[in-house]
C-alpha cells in the first residue's frame, strides 16, 4: 500500500541549529530524517505518529520518521526540511538553492520496518 | 556591567550589528545578547569540529596544503570555483581575480533560481529599497514563498512588521499589514492568520494573475474570491508596499519572471511597491553584486584564458566536466540535490572551510580558514544591498579566506 | 495551555472538601489560577489508587508553578530568538524608545524581555502591565510569537 506525494522542502530553525552542532549528531538525524504527511494520507497507509516510512522514487529510496501535519488537510502533499535526506530524492533540474523544483520531489510513501537511513549511508551513496 | 562594544553576526543576510558579548575578552560567547537562535547556532560553529590542513586525508602543514592546492589548480583545464556567499567582499574580489587567472567557471548556491530575481534587482528592472526604508515607510509586507521567522528570524522585529519607523509610528498594531503567501502554515503565517494565502506548488502564476485581475476590478479566477478581493483592497490602500519573494515562489515563476515584472509595473502605477530579496548566506548579495559589476551576470560565469567572461555552461555541466573544484566556505554535498552532489564528490575538491563538513570529508585538499565575520573582519552586503563593515568578535590564528586565496594565487 | 476541565478529569471527583473548596471543579479552577496547590488535595497523595493520575497532574501543573505572578511562562526550547516579543512589549519600547522602538536589541537592564543566548528571558516582571493592582490584559508578547514559546497561563 503506497501513496504518491509531492514533497515540498522548507527551512527549519531548529534543524539549522542542530546542523551547526554536528552533522553526525542524533539531534540532526532526528530533525532531518523526517517527513510531515497529511493526516488522511497517514491514516490510509496505517502509519502511526512517529512511525517509519519508506520514500521511494526513480532516483532513490530513504527511510524516515513520519509526523502528522497540523495544517489544514493537504492530501498528496508532504513537507520535509531541506536536508541531505530530502536531497537524496531530488533531481538536478530542481533548484539547488533552497526549495524543491516546480515539478517538486515526487515520491511514493509506504510504511516501513527498516531502520532510518543514517548519515553515513548517505555519505557513502554520494561517494559511490 | 556591559560595555556597549557591539559585535556583528554573520549568521544570515540581515547581518545584525547589535550583538553584545559580556565575556568577549575571555573568548566566550555565553550570555550573548540579541543573538537570535540562528545566530547563536552560527556562533556555536566556533566550537564544533574545526578543520586542519589535509592532503589526501593526511595531516600536513598549512604551506604544504596551499602548495598542493595551487598545483591542482595550475594544472586544471576545467576548474570550478563554488561557494562564495560565506566570504567577505575582500575575499570574493581575490577569488574572482583567481578565477580570471585560471579560467574557472564560478557559481554560488543561490544563483540557480534566486539569481533571476537578483539580476533584475541589480539591473533596476525590478524596483527595490533598503530594509531601513521598509522599517520607516512600509505599511504592507508580503512574504511570498518565504518564511523569515525560520530563515532570517529578526526580519519582522527589526524591519518588516513590528518596529516603529519614521512614517510608521503605530507599527503593526495599526499601521502595518503582514501578508503571507505560502504552501503551508509556516511560523510566519501563524502571526497573521487572517492575511495568509495558501498557494500550492506551481500555482503562484495563477495567484499572480488573480492579483492583476482584482486590481482591474475583475473577478479573480483563482483562490477564494472574497479573500482575493480583500487582498486587492489592501493593495489599493497601501502607501508603500514591499514583496519579499522566497525560493518556492521564485522556482515556481522561474520561466515567468516577466509576469512578475509586469505585476510590479502595475502595482507601481497604483502606489509604491518594492521588492527586497531574501538571500541565504550572509554575503550572497555581495558576491552577486561583484559578479554583476564585473560581467553583467549573476548566474554561473566562465572565465576564459584572457580573463573575459564567456558563454557559460550550466552548473551541472561544469561540475561534471571539472578536473578541479575549489569550494569556498560551502558544503555542496550537504546542500545540493543527489546528482549534483555526486558530481561534486567525483571531482578533485579543494575545500577551504573553517568547519568539518561533508565536502571537506571527501576533499583531496582541506585548508582551514577563520570563520569570516566572527574571527576575521571585512565588508559584506546585507540582503538589501546595504554595506556593512565589521571587526572580528574573536581572535584566531587561522588565516582568513582572503589571505589563503592570495597565497594560492601567488603560488600558481 | 492546560484547561480546568483537563485538570478536573484527573482529580478524585469526590467533592470531599478536604482542600477547603466545595467541589473538585472549584479546586481545578483554583489550581489553574494558582490560588491552590496540588498538595492541598490530600487524597491524591494518600490513596494509592490515584498514583497514576497524580503523576500526570504533577506533569501538567509544573509549568503553572514556574509561572510568574503575571502568568508569564517561557518555553526556551520552542523559542526562535526572533525578538518579536522584545520589540512588541510596550514597557520595553517605553524604556528604550530609540533602540527597542526602532527594532534594535535593548542595551540596558530596565527591559522586561530580551534575547540572551538565542532565546528570550524575562526580568523585571514587576514592570509588566499585567502585574499589580492596576493590571491590564496586555498580550503583546504572546500575540507576536511565531512558536508559542511565550504564553500566559
Amino acid at each position: 500500500m503506497a501513496v504518491d506525494v509531492k514533497v515540498v522542502t522548507y527551512r527549519d530553525i531548529f534543524q539549522y541549529g542542530a546542523e551547526k552542532m554536528g552533522l553526525h549528531s542524533e539531534e540532526y538525524l532526528r530533525l532531518s530524517a523526517s517527513i510531515i504527511l497529511d493526516k488522511g494520507d497517514m491514516a490510509s497507509l496505517g502509519i502511526a505518529e512517529g512511525g517509519k516510512v519508506l520514500l521511494e522514487n526513480e532516483l532513490n529510496r530513504i527511510v524516515v520518521n513520519a509526523t502528522a501535519s497540523a495544517d489544514k488537510p493537504h492530501p498528496g502533499l508532504a513537507f520535509m526540511i531541506k536536508s541531505p535526506w530530502s536531497n537524496q530524492l531530488e533531481g538536478d533540474e530542481s533548484c539547488p538553492a533552497g526549495a524543491s523544483g516546480f515539478k517538486g520531489i515526487q515520491a511514493q510513501v509506504s510504511p516501513s520496518s527498516e531502520g532510518i537511513t543514517q548519515m553515513d549511508e548517505i555519505l557513502q551513496r554520494l561517494r559511490a | 556591567m556591559t560595555e556597549f562594544n557591539y559585535k556583528t553576526c554573520t549568521g544570515c543576510s540581515l547581518i545584525c550589528e547589535d550583538i553584545l558579548f559580556p565575556d568577549a575578552g575571555s573568548g566566550s560567547v555565553s550570555q550573548a545578547r540579541n543573538l537570535c537562535r540562528k545566530g547563536q547556532a552560527h556562533y556555536q560553529a566556533l566550537f564544533s569540529e574545526r578543520t586542519g590542513p589535509l592532503v589526501e586525508g593526511s595531516e600536513v602543514s598549512l604551506d604544504q596544503a596551499i602548495e598542493r592546492a595551487a598545483e591542482i589548480l595550475r594544472n586544471a583545464s576545467a576548474p570550478v570555483i563554488y561557494g562564495w556567499s560565506n566570504c567577505t567582499l575582500e575575499a570574493q574580489e581575490v577569488g574572482l581575480a583567481l578565477a580570471a587567472k585560471i579560467g574557472a567557471f564560478v557559481d554560488d548556491p543561490s544563483s540557480y533560481c534566486e539569481g533571476q530575481l537578483m539580476e533584475r534587482i541589480l539591473s533596476g528592472k525590478i524596483p527595490s529599497c533598503t530594509l531601513d526604508d521598509v522599517r520607516n515607510f512600509a505599511d504592507t509586507s508580503i512574504f511570498w514563498g518565504s518564511d523569515p521567522s525560520s530563515t532570517q528570524p529578526r526580519h519582522l522585529s527589526r524591519f518588516s512588521y513590528f518596529p516603529r519607523g519614521e512614517k510608521r509610528q503605530k507599527s503593526y498594531e495599526e499601521e502595518r499589514t503582514c501578508i503571507v503567501v505560502d504552501v503551508r502554515e509556516s511560523p510566519t503565517a501563524r502571526l497573521c492568520p487572517n492575511t495568509t494565502y495558501r498557494v500550492l506548488p506551481g500555482e503562484d502564476l495563477q495567484f499572480l494573475e488573480a492579483i492583476l485581475a482584482v486590481l482591474e476590478g475583475k473577478i479573480p479566477k483563482f483562490g477564494d474570491k472574497k479573500k482575493m478581493i480583500e487582498l486587492g483592497s489592501i493593495i489599493k490602500k497601501t502607501e508603500y508596499g514591499v514583496i519579499f519573494p522566497g525560493p518556492l515562489m521564485l522556482v515556481s515563476l522561474q520561466d515567468q519572471m516577466d509576469r512578475f515584472e509586469e505585476l510590479l509595473r502595475r502595482l507601481n502605477e497604483i502606489t509604491t511597491f518594492k521588492v527586497v530579496p531574501m538571500t541565504g548566506q550572509y554575503n550572497s548579495r555581495g558576491y552577486s553584486q561583484l559578479l554583476f559589476d564585473r560581467t553583467g551576470r549573476v548566474k554561473g560565469v566562465k572565465f576564459t584564458a584572457s580573463g573575459e567572461a564567456a558563454e557559460a555552461p550550466s552548473l551541472v555541466e561544469a561540475v561534471k566536466g571539472a578536473d578541479a573544484i575549489l569550494v569556498l566556505g560551502s558544503d555542496p554535498l550537504l546542500d545540493l540535490p543527489l546528482g549534483l552532489a555526486r558530481s561534486f564528490a567525483a571531482a578533485p575538491i579543494i575545500a577551504i572551510d573553517p568547519r568539518r563538513s561533508l565536502t571537506a570529508d571527501v576533499a583531496r585538499v582541506v585548508i582551514p580558514s577563520a570563520i569570516s565575520g566572527l574571527e576575521t573582519g571585512g565588508t559584506a552586503l546585507r540582503t538589501d544591498g546595504v554595506r556593512v563593515t565589521f571587526e572580528p568578535s574573536m581572535k584566531t590564528n587561522q588565516l582568513a579566506d582572503e589571505q589563503i586565496l592570495t597565497r594560492i594565487m601567488e603560488a600558481i | 495551555m492546560v484547561s480546568a476541565m483537563e485538570i478536573y478529569m484527573l482529580l478524585p471527583k469526590t467533592n470531599c472538601k478536604k482542600c477547603g473548596l466545595p467541589t473538585c471543579m472549584a479546586f481545578a479552577v483554583g489550581l489553574l489560577g494558582r490560588e491552590k496547590k496540588l498538595e492541598e488535595c490530600t487524597p491524591l497523595f494518600e490513596e494509592k489508587k490515584y498514583e497514576a493520575k497524580l503523576a500526570k497532574l504533577k506533569e501538567i501543573v509544573a509549568p503553572l508553578e514556574s509561572a510568574s505572578e503575571t502568568g508569564l511562562v517561557i518555553h526556551p526550547e520552542k523559542c526562535f530568538g526572533c525578538g518579536n516579543c522584545v520589540i512588541a512589549c510596550p514597557v520595553n519600547v517605553a524604556a528604550e524608545p530609540t533602540r527597542v522602538g526602532a527594532g534594535l536589541g535593548p542595551e540596558g537592564d530596565r527591559v522586561i524581555l530580551r534575547v540572551e543566548d538565542g532565546v528570550v528571558v524575562a526580568n523585571n516582571l514587576q514592570e509588566c502591565k499585567r502585574f499589580g493592582p492596576n493590571k491590564i490584559l496586555c498580550n503583546a508578547c504572546t500575540a507576536t510569537c511565531p512558536s508559542k514559546a511565550i504564553e500566559f497561563v
